[in-house]
């Protein structure tokens, strides 16, 4: 059996489909990770309060301890039992977001620490306090530091898309399976499926370098 | 919340005794300390005698243990409101706008071009229009010999660019007052004097200033009364040609021999 590049060529457009549907979930998992992830930064640090802290503790412990496909069938087999019934798609968004929530919280912690305590002071001194201090000067710089690992976490969720096609969210190696299972020709399908992913990937890291050009973030 | 006794001339800020501790720390111990409107203060003492716990203390950057501090005569803080609702919170925001403070590390926002880093407290604080603030700014950028890079980043100006970008930030806000806590000591020595000129432009046109520094010469030229601090208390004060030249206090005549080992002043 050799190589026929026809079925890569004929999946594509179908296999483009997936892609669409991987970078949704992706980009919609993530954007939620993000304010979610914000959200956790700023309780811990402006309320600081005990317990809350620990629950948050807790929760990134687990999700950094266990495997994120558990975390994808818990959220998809045990909220239908609670009574919501969120379908694959949402199921998927919500256990990629709390997935990637835990490690961008502590992205962003890193990312708040490196914020000198003169950059607060500077704005409280001028009467900027509240939400104007943290929206305007302190979370910019945050995340500007953190462009880096954001956008790795970005890659990390991308391809952890793929894990959603257990529970039947069609993104594209769900698409994939799809199309090698009535042609079996499997190696011509995930190998367009694979390059699609890397393509994904690599554009987002080339962005990544014009977005650190863009806000001039200094290397030490 | 007007304290009627503080109205005086003499007493435009006011701190009355003020306790600050950290810890096992006295950094201020029951200090009194007024300023006059359109006084220049120069703060001299060793490291860790509180200067900048006292500059701090003024706009309630740093609450005291115990004491209150008053701004032309009106209440800034006072040990009764540390927790301070978010209308006190607001109220505050507005007399500290008026306390322009500048910093040893300048603290200018990296994220920001030089004219955003003036116009961003502009539109939070004082609620002017974009327009407005952005006029304001490109004055005060001039002001400060900064007109040429009005539209650079912070990461791109030297150290005494900086100082004075922090410096026309403040000045933006139409304080009646500025706290300059070391503002050239983390400079090279060529650009002390661009930032040192700003500042005598300052105290010429009569602002209010207190300023920690280490540089006598400035100091004996522009300060109308320098103090010097030490163990959290303020041990000696009065006019520069007196306090420099005929310190009264053995512990200040060793301060002063120090300094004048280290930076040659010839006078
Ligand atoms: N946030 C803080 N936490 C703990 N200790 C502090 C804090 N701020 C100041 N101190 C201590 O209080 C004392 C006074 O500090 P302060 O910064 O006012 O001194 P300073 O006169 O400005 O010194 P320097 O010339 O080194 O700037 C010092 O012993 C310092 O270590
Ligand atoms: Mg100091």
């Amino acid at each position: 059996m050799k190589f026929d590049l026809s079925y890569t060529i004929d999946a594509l457009p179908r296999l483009l489909e997936g892609a669409t549907v991987t970078v949704q979930v992706a980009l919609l998992g993530f954007l939620f990770s993000i304010t979610l992830g914000t959200i956790i930064v700023l309780t811990r640090t402006t309320l600081n309060w005990r317990i809350l802290n620990g629950i948050i503790a807790v929760y990134v412990s687990f999700i950094r301890g266990t495997p994120l496909m558990i975390q994808i069938f818990l959220v998809y087999y045990v909220l239908p039992v609670t009574g919501l019934n969120l379908g694959a798609f949402t199921s998927g968004i919500l256990a990629i977001t709390l997935n990637s929530a835990a490690f961008v919280s502590e992205i962003l912690r890193g990312g708040l620490t490196s914020v000198p305590k003169g950059q607060f002071e500077a704005a409280k001194s001028l009467g900027v306090s509240g939400v104007a201090l943290w929206g305007r000067v302190i979370l910019p710089q945050t995340f500007i530091a953190s462009i880096p690992p954001l956008v790795n976490e970005f890659t990390q969720v991308l391809k952890a898309t793929a894990l959603l096609s257990i529970i039947t969210v069609v993104e594209l190696l769900r698409v994939s399976q799809q199309i090698y299972s009535a042609n079996y020709h499997p190696v011509e399908i995930l190998s367009g499926a694979f390059i699609i992913y890397f393509l994904l990937c690599f554009f987002v890291s080339r962005g990544s370098v014009l977005l650190e050009n863009h806000w001039r973030v200094r290397r030490a | 919340m007007m304290v009627e006794e503080t109205k005086k001339e003499d007493h435009f800020l006011q701190l009355k005794d003020i306790t600050t501790t950290f810890g096992s720390i006295v950094a201020l111990n029951n200090v009194n300390f007024s300023v006059k409107k359109g006084e220049v203060v120069c703060l001299i003492g060793p490291s860790g005698c509180g200067k900048s716990t006292l500059l701090r203390t003024a706009n309630w950057l740093t609450p005291p243990d115990k004491g209150s501090v008053s701004l032309d005569g009106v209440l800034v803080g006072s040990e009764s409101n540390k927790n301070m609702s978010l209308n006190e919170m607001k109220v505050l925001n507005g007399i500290r706008a008026k306390m322009g403070m500048v910093f040893q590390q300048f603290n200018v926002w990296p994220h920001l071009d030089a004219l955003e880093n003036v116009v961003r407290a502009q539109l939070v604080v004082a609620k002017r229009s974009r327009k407005e603030a952005e006029e304001k700014a490109t004055k005060m950028l001039f002001d400060v010999g900064l007109g040429e890079k009005i539209h650079d980043w912070p990461d791109n100006l030297s150290g005494g660019q900086k100082q004075r970008l922090g410096i026309a930030r403040a000045l933006a806000m139409d304080p009646v007052l500025m706290l300059l806590d070391e503002p050239t000591s983390a400079l090279d020595p060529e650009l002390v004097s661009e930032v040192l000129n700003v500042l005598k432009r300052l105290a010429n046109e009569g602002m209010t200033m207190i300023i920690v520094t280490h540089e006598l010469g400035f100091a004996s030229q522009v300060a109308d009364r320098v103090a010097f601090m030490e163990d959290g208390k303020i041990i000696e004060e009065g006019p520069p040609n007196v306090i420099l030249k005929s310190p009264k206090t053995q512990r200040l005549r060793l301060f002063l021999d120090k300094l004048n080992i280290t930076s040659f002043t010839p006078s």
